[in-house]
């Protein structure tokens, strides 16, 4: 039978291949897996923290607790962050909206200048014309 | 833990189990920070998600409508992935933050005495660390999660599945998509040496 691959011991490793007939029966193969296990436990050893840091954060912690249920800022600055992108949106889109007047063509445009310059009165007039039409 | 106790404050010595909290915090304390710091890759936060997982512990274990725990270490493991997993979240938007250098954690961190005499191999080791360390960023966030989990927890996946809340089958799929885009940190990490 076949000695397992590199990429079979690094997928054991990580739990994703099972020991098989193979390995049970195969000493070198199994001398592999515990010199594997014997490097990981060797390069991901815990560094030492310092105590006063860790007494530090407890006393942080206790801090925290003292000032009773956390106020969750994170929570509030989203909101906030929300409220004000909202206003901002609505401050200056509504007045757009309102303003917005409807589109009007060049050829339109020509027609009422010309109709006002061969006008012999202000169009303003129209409405006081209306005001004495039986 | 004695000295640990008498530090609660007076207000705290009223609530109940206060002392049985602070012990347990104590002794949990180290390795939760150490996974925070693997999770998120920087002192500050680590320190940040370190106070915030068991203050979130504590408000958990006074509500009454908590129910009663099997295993302690893999609920407060569970409280703290899910805390460095919204910090990560929140993180991809501080993207003008700047990292502290690793200058500022030599005084609180320092390599455990090595059982390896080979000053040469600890170099070696301490490179394929920093490489792999950078490398774990690339992951996804449930990715990184799963392997921390894994690689430096050496937890089963059936309980990366449980602290994930996760099926066992998911576990193994980001487990393989991270070996996958680690395969090269991890080669030269375990088999540097070649095969005896």
């Amino acid at each position: 039978m076949k000695h397992w691959t590199e990429n079979d011991f690094q997928n054991w490793l990580y739990g994703l291949k099972e020991e098989d007939q193979h390995v049970a029966e195969c000493a070198d193969c199994r001398a592999e897996m515990e010199r594997l296990q014997v490097e990981r436990r060797r390069v991901t050893e815990e560094p030492e923290v310092s105590p006063d840091f860790l007494a530090a954060q407890r006393r942080a912690i206790y801090q925290r607790l003292e000032e009773g249920p956390s106020r969750n800022w994170a929570a509030w600055r989203w909101v906030l962050s929300s409220a004000m992108l909202l206003a901002i949106f609505f401050g200056l889109a509504i007045p757009r909206w309102h303003k917005a007047a409807p589109p009007i063509s060049d050829d339109q445009l020509f027609r009422d200048l010309s109709a006002m310059e061969q006008s012999a009165e202000p169009k303003a007039i129209a409405p006081m014309h209306n005001l004495f039409e039986q | 833990m004695g000295a640990m106790a008498d530090r609660l404050g007076a207000n705290l010595v009223a609530l109940a189990d206060t002392r049985d909290f602070g012990a347990w915090m104590a002794s949990e304390q180290k390795r939760i920070f150490l996974l925070c710091r693997r999770m998120l890759q920087d002192f500050e936060d680590a320190d940040a998600a370190t106070q915030d997982t068991f203050l979130k512990a504590w408000q958990s274990l006074n509500n009454p409508k908590t129910k009663e725990l099997d295993d302690p270490a893999k609920w407060i493991t569970r409280i703290a992935i899910n805390t460095c997993l919204d910090r990560l979240r929140s993180k991809r938007w501080h993207f003008w933050r700047k990292r502290p250098g690793a200058e500022d954690e030599a005084g609180i961190l320092g390599m455990a005495a090595s059982s390896d005499p080979d000053a040469e191999d600890r170099l070696f080791a301490k490179e394929i660390d920093r490489r792999l360390k950078q490398a774990v960023e690339k992951l996804s966030l449930r990715q990184r999660a799963a392997f921390t989990l894994r690689h430096y927890e050496d937890h089963s996946l059936a309980e990366i599945a449980e602290i994930l809340d996760l099926d066992v089958g998911t576990v193994k799929a980001h487990l393989f998509r991270a070996t996958e885009k680690l395969r090269e940190e991890l080669h030269d990490l375990y088999f540097h040496r070649g095969r005896k």
